[in-house]
């Protein structure tokens, strides 16, 4: 048998990920790229004029007080989003490491199914809840007669974040749950029988062992937080704009693909930015899982 | 002075009675070993010590307080687990440090016993590595160290060799009774392996399915096992159903038995049988010879359900006799020999 043949057939190298790998290259990287081009060229009538690169477009976009003012609001609203996710994924994950049999599986179908539903029905679900005067949560609350005005919570940052939060809850929890179902019970009892109480223990031993999974959950859900333009357009209402929302709008509603292509660039590459600072962040919190000697 | 009292210890995971009227008590500074074959109990009863294992029924005494209601950070109890459970995410001097930080001792105390502790295990200049960094035998030290430092009234140790390989275990246990005895602390011992509890402990606990068979000094349980499964267990024992006939053994009446007439079973150790000619109770052929430098182990075939086993001494230049030799088989010390009750032997 050929070499290469046989160390296909052994699944050796990189070679089993080659499918995967030509999929992504010819159907993603290629359109990608050459969406990220048109930021680099000058386009008029569905034509490139003139045939010479050009940094003038993002020059112009960099100098543009709105982009950065909208490129500030997508992180702030990410960070707080993650962060919140971060906060109430764990309770979740931690719970259902200590729970077994059927509530095991409850909690599983509860964390999983909104991924069956699409993003786009969930975020409508917020628009009945949180709308105006007749929005679910005013009619209770003025019902409870907990306040007297209705409280504007649609089209505001928090509408956002909130929608946000609950669409990428699961992209949380699902890492904290693996790690956390899956962990050495032993170090909890020798902390125990060390002298810490039932909060040191967690908050020495199960929170540090968890960095690793609390960190993959930061970088993905700030990712998709960071990108995500259904939410702000929908919960934030129509003059609510985020990066996101604007490279949408550029290259759908406005065609200038080529500020939206920009744009797009500075998205993307800001977002692989923050999401390796986040990576490199939980590794320096986690040196100690790769230690091997 | 009775310094640990187990009263009447019984556990069951639902159907499974895990724990079954476990009664011990352990002398201050007494090195006491929980031995018997996986999965009889050991690690539960420990377990029920420390206070990981609330017990359905019975008390757990240290020092004349019951202990059996307080939490595992109440007691002072030194656990070291099985396979060490150090932090992974901590230094070894950190790990050894955790309890003293607990107990919010100054920074400099931390420091100064810390590398006191470090240095009784011999793991001085080690600190700051990780455990990941150190050999089987280096992260048991530090699980010990992690306990020591606190200066528990008890030490309890979960088959603490099982993780090292065997030229390095029986170092370890040498070292490791050394350490107790300089330290002075009572100690619970676990393991499955006999010469380990041999070798370790004042006194030893056979376990067999969540019960306390006999508790005794190791070589108390050696001459007088208190029935077969402790003899089998605690070196090796030849076994044999016997009659007991006018207070002697009737197969080999120089054996007295202090109980009535019938059915009973005769242990005999095998360095307690000797190849005999006109004086032989048993009579057979050898199944198989080998001789081991000081001794030579037969088997014989002399009509009873198992081979009778026989060690005895070698002399220079003697020779094994070869498989299939007609032999008698005789005891050699009478008064060695053990007879208990119930018919059928093992
Ligand atoms: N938490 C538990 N739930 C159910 N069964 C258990 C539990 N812990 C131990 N057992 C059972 O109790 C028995 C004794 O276990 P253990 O004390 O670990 O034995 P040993 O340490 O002597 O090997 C085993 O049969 C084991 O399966
Ligand atoms: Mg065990």
């Amino acid at each position: 048998m050929h070499p290469v043949v046989r160390r296909v057939l052994h699944g050796g190298g990189f070679w089993p990920a080659l499918p995967a790998v030509a999929f992504l290259v010819v159907f993603l990287v290629l359109p990608m790229l050459t969406l990220l081009a048109f930021g680099f060229v000058t386009i008029e009538r569905g034509r490139i004029v003139g045939d010479t690169f050009t940094l003038q477009h993002l020059h112009s976009a960099l100098g543009d007080q709105l982009i950065w003012r909208l490129a500030w609001r997508s992180f702030y609203v990410a960070v707080i989003s993650t962060v919140l996710a971060l906060v109430l994924a764990y309770p979740v994950a931690y719970l259902f490491s200590q729970t077994s049999g059927i509530w095991r599986t409850l909690i599983l179908i509860a964390v999983i199914s909104p991924l069956l539903t699409s993003a786009l029905v969930r975020t409508y679900a917020w628009l009945v809840i949180l709308g105006g005067r007749r929005g679910l949560l005013n009619q209770t609350l003025l019902q409870l007669g907990l306040i007297d005005q209705p409280l504007r919570l649609l089209n505001t940052d928090w509408a956002v974040i909130i929608g946000m939060t609950q669409i990428h809850l699961p992209f949380m929890i699902l890492p904290l749950l693996a790690v956390l179902s899956g962990r050495d019970r032993r170090l909890e009892e020798a902390a125990r029988n060390l002298g810490a109480g039932r909060v040191r223990t967690f908050f020495t031993v199960v929170v540090p062992m968890s960095v690793p999974a609390i960190f993959a959950g930061l970088a993905l859900v700030f990712a998709v937080s960071y990108t995500n333009f259904i939410v702000p357009q929908l919960l934030g209402g129509g003059s609510y704009s985020t990066l996101a929302v604007q490279v949408y709008e550029q290259t759908v509603v406005v065609l200038d693909w080529t500020r939206g292509a920009v744009l797009a660039t500075i998205l993307l590459t800001s977002c692989f930015v923050f999401v390796y600072l986040i990576v490199a962040g939980g590794s320096r919190l986690s040196r100690w899982s790769e230690i091997r000697t | 002075m009775t310094h640990i009292q187990l009263e009447a210890i019984h556990k069951s995971y639902g159907q499974t009675q895990v724990l079954n009227d476990c009664t011990l008590e352990i002398a201050r500074g007494e090195v006491m070993t929980l031995l018997g074959p996986s999965g009889c109990g050991k690690t539960t009863l420990l377990r029920t010590l420390a206070g990981f294992v609330r017990q359905d029924h019975g008390r757990v005494v240290v020092g004349g307080a019951e202990i059996s209601h307080l939490a595992p950070n109440r007691r002072s109890v030194g656990y070291v687990f099985q396979n060490y459970a150090l932090f992974p995410h901590l230094s070894v001097a950190e790990n050894v440090a955790y309890g003293l930080k607990v107990r919010r001792r100054p920074a400099g105390e931390i420091r100064e016993r810390v590398a006191k502790a470090l240095h009784l295990v011999a793991l001085d200049g080690l600190g700051a590595r990780f455990p990941a960094q150190l050999s089987g035998g280096q992260q048991q030290r530090v699980a010990i160290a992690r306990v020591l430092v606190l200066e528990p009234e008890v030490l309890l140790l979960d088959e603490p060799f099982n993780a090292l390989d065997a030229k390095l275990r029986l170092t370890m246990q040498v070292e490791l009774r050394k350490l107790i005895d300089r330290v002075g602390i009572t100690s619970i011992f676990v393991t499955h392996d006999q010469s380990e509890a041999m070798m370790l402990s004042d006194k030893v606990a056979v376990m067999r399915a969540g019960r306390i068979e006999q508790v005794a000094a190791p070589l108390a349980i050696y001459d007088r096992p208190v029935n077969d499964y402790v003899a089998s267990f605690i070196g090796r024992a030849n076994v044999l159903s016997v009659e007991v006939r006018g207070g002697v053994v009737a197969s080999a009446p120089e054996v007295v038995a202090n109980r009535a007439d019938g059915p009973a079973r005769l242990i005999v150790r095998p360095e307690n049988l000797a190849i005999a000619g006109a004086d032989a109770c048993w009579s057979g052929r050898i199944l198989f010879a080998s001789a081991q430098g000081p001794s030579i182990e037969y088997e014989v075939e002399a009509g009873l359900p198992e081979p009778l086993r026989l060690v005895v001494p070698r002399q220079a230049g003697e020779a094994a006799l070869p498989a299939g030799a007609a032999v008698g088989v005789r005891i050699v010390d009478p008064g060695a020999c053990i007879v208990i009750g119930g018919g059928s032997g093992v």
